[in-house]
């Protein structure tokens, strides 16, 4: 079976959700199956800039075609263009030069799937909010599956996504909260989906000590891993900690691991470190006394789910569903919406042993029975299994014609968002 | 955390947080989103800002009471040097053109010309400076409304603010007042302790040692004259000094405080004779101060008999005022 994997950015140093998540299946399915990675030339999520060489190359063992990027992203451009979908009335037309300018994009890549998808048994197309999945399984409807790896945010309020979530072969979703959300704004109900997710290689035996050495720390502390941006949600949590550090009770400190695109405060109880490789991450959770993430918008968070491999509770921000839907599954972790709550959700974390070592306890072995790469290596090719034997029933919706698309007919995506229910509750008590 | 409930070996988040949220309701009482914070500000602000009368509805009345206007058209008009002897007619143009040297020997229309020139000139700028100022209108409105939206937000987040400050400190003062009571509770407890061993009759003090008392409580600042305790008047047996001055193991009630008198005694200098007058008839110390010094006769210090003289020292001269005649 020859599988293609098609993403935005591949390549080992790319640290993003998505594409580690891409790479990650790639090398696992490269067990099982012929896989090819599609990708472009970009490293930069931010401008697209053409960085790598095209052509192919191999890495970890995983073949990677390499297509180049047409235009960089102009982000004052794309700002004037998200604004304009996203808050107004707007045509078709305006959502396309949306994702045009979003990028990246790529028509050679678009191209050669056209060309060459009938020599690929699947392709699975990561990230559906991207100029290279709308396209490429509108290139090989019959082929694609998708890893939608979707957000509650704006951009799942496009009229562009629905025909493309109702018009691939099968979803592979990343959480309950993602499906439900998917399901209510496409309807694509009947279109096969499995809640998968993604493993990780998690070290068995991580050496927290090391990691005190080798970085000087002491006493028990807090962490936080991920790029250190507005979006994750960090300003709120250095508000939250300075507020909380002036409590007498709380004794933890915080130490923040990954690139800063924020200045981070000065203050005698944070620290950051930077970004560290794999095994002084893995080290560094291992000598924490639990993980916060504090990001609004994530369609699954792979560090939380590293730290319950390797039994450290979670404190998330509530106001992501997935997270907080992913805590009270696993009843491995606690979660806040503000400040009061913050406060004594770490107080009770940091206090209560017995409360903290159960929810480790419990995130291990969520995480054994939902992330371990062998469940999640079965998923997939149980999927596969499941589509070879059932042909396609549905095909794509075509674009609607050239006069249809500048019709300016369309709800602003913040609204069609804001009616979306809030389904954690119901795919809850449904689980 | 030690005070969360929880019965069972599996834990449930969602139980726990419904505890954590309990606690925090019972801690800091409402704890309000951002979100309830604006519904408060746009429905019930009138509870919080009261004094100033400020309406719920203010932004819509606001908006209400300045409808958009929309510019109106002015007319104006062009005036140059050919405006007055323009006509559509050409034979009348032509003869004008001709006859003008004879009208400018009557009056000279020129300054007139130009007058009318510059006047429709300054109507044009006129309004079109006003047709700018209606357009900014709209935006400046918005501004206003925007920044006193934010100030009645503000205000009703202060309002809440006092509120939770106000109770946070109505609890506080009855906790502080709580402790109080229970330091006074204390306070007299261990006063009533001290007391409790001794079962014999109260004796009498020598009337010299009263004398003196009196006569000295006289001279000594307020805190030093407050009464004190009877028993410690009394006369316990004599202390059973160990071999090089240690105490017994087994120090009766009153016998720290003697060898405190006694080193404060050697400081001081002076004969207890010569203040009161000469020893007790058995010989023994005299109890010449009465007195008691509360601290010392705590259970406590009772208990541990080894306590260390500097600290002991200290508190005898904070409680009996500096240092007290030696018998010896």
């Amino acid at each position: 079976m020859k599988l293609a994997i098609v993403v935005q950015r591949y390549g080992a140093a790319i640290n993003g959700g998505a594409e580690l998540h891409a790479r990650y299946i790639a090398e696992h399915l490269a067990r099982h199956a012929d896989v090819e990675v599609l990708t472009t030339c970009a490293t930069d999520y931010v401008t697209w800039r053409n960085e790598l060489a095209a052509g192919v190359e191999s890495v970890n063992g995983v073949s990677v075609r390499r297509f180049k990027v047409k235009h960089q992203r102009d982000p004052r451009e794309f700002g004037k263009r998200s604004d304009r979908v996203f808050t107004e009335r707007h045509s078709l037309a305006d959502e396309l030069d949306w994702l045009d300018a979003e990028g990246p994009t790529s028509p050679a890549l678009i191209e050669y799937l056209a060309k060459h998808g009938e020599s690929y048994d699947y392709c699975f197309f990561f990230s559906y909010r991207y100029y290279h999945a709308f396209h490429g399984t509108r290139a090989v409807p019959g082929r694609a599956i998708l890893v939608p790896t979707a957000e509650r945010d704006s951009a799942v309020g496009l009229h562009l996504f629905p025909p493309v979530f109702r018009g691939v072969r099968a979803l592979m979703y990343n959480s309950h909260e993602e499906r439900a959300m998917i399901h209510a704004v496409s309807g694509n109900q009947d279109v096969p989906g499995v809640i998968v997710g993604v493993g990780s290689d998690v070290p068995q035996n991580p050496q927290a000590g090391r990691f005190r050495q080798k970085h000087n720390i002491r006493g028990p502390f807090a962490i936080y891993v991920g790029r250190i941006d507005q979006n994750k949600g960090c300003p709120e949590l250095f508000d939250f900690f300075q507020r909380y550090a002036k409590e007498p009770a709380g004794r933890l400190s915080l130490v923040l691991v990954g690139h800063s695109l924020l200045p981070v405060p000065e203050h005698p109880r944070i620290r950051h470190l930077g970004f560290l490789n794999d095994a002084d991450k893995f080290d560094a959770m291992a000598a924490a006394d639990l993980l916060i993430m504090p990001s609004y918008f994530e369609s699954l968070s792979m560090v939380a789910l590293e730290a319950w491999a390797l039994g450290k509770p979670v404190l998330a921000n509530a106001k992501c569903e997935v997270l907080r839907g992913q805590c009270i599954r696993s009843n491995a972790g606690l979660y806040y919406e503000r400040y009061s709550e913050f406060a004594e959700t770490l107080h009770a974390i940091e206090h209560n042993r017995w409360l903290s070592g159960s929810l480790g306890r419990n995130g291990r072995q969520y995480f054994q029975n939902n992330y371990d790469w062998r469940v999640i290596e079965r998923k997939y090719l149980d999927m596969l299994a499941q589509l070879q034997a059932r042909p396609a029933t549905h095909a794509m919706e075509p674009l609607p014609g050239r006069a249809d698309r500048r019709r300016e007919d369309l709800a602003p995506a913040d609204d069609v968002l804001e009616r979306l229910p809030k389904a954690a509750d119901q795919d809850r008590r449904r689980a | 955390m030690a005070d969360f409930n929880i019965r069972s070996d599996s834990v449930n988040v969602e139980q726990i947080m419904e505890q954590i949220r309990a606690r925090i309701r019972e801690k800091r009482g409402v704890d309000y989103t951002e979100q309830q914070i604006s519904e408060l500000a746009a429905v019930k602000m009138e509870k919080f800002l009261d004094a100033r009368g400020v309406r719920s509805d203010l932004l819509e009345e606001f908006r209400r009471m300045r409808p958009p206007i929309d510019p109106p058209v002015r007319p104006n008009y062009v005036f140059d040097d050919q405006t007055l002897f323009e006509t559509h007619r050409a034979p009348i143009r032509w003869l004008r053109k001709l006859l003008l040297p004879v009208l400018k020997l009557f009056f000279n229309p020129s300054p007139l010309i130009q007058a009318l020139h510059i006047q429709s000139q300054l109507n044009t700028m006129q309004a079109e400076a006003e047709a700018q100022q209606l357009a900014r209108g709209p935006a400046r409105d918005q501004l206003t409304f925007e920044v006193m939206h934010n100030l009645v937000l503000e205000a009703t987040r202060m309002g809440i603010e006092v509120k939770n400050l106000k109770m946070r400190v109505e609890s506080l003062s009855s906790r502080l007042e709580f402790n109080e009571r229970r330091a006074r509770v204390l306070e007299s407890a261990v006063v009533y302790k001290a007391t409790e061993p001794a079962a014999e009759p109260l004796a009498q003090p020598p009337a010299a040692v009263r004398r003196e008392f009196e006569n000295r409580s006289e001279a000594r600042p307020t805190a030093e004259l407050r009464p004190r305790p009877q028993p410690e008047i009394r006369t316990p047996p004599a202390p059973q000094a160990a071999p090089g001055g240690q105490p017994a193991a087994a120090e009766g009630p009153g016998q720290r405080s003697r060898r405190r008198r006694r080193r404060r005694g050697r400081r001081g200098g002076a004969s207890a004779a010569t203040v009161i007058g000469g020893a007790l008839p058995d010989g023994t110390t005299p109890p010449a101060s009465s007195g008691a010094h509360v601290s010392g006769d705590h259970p406590m210090d009772q208990a541990d008999g080894s306590t260390a003289p500097s600290a002991d020292e200290s508190d005898s001269d904070v409680d009996s005022g500096g240092p007290e005649p030696d018998t010896q």
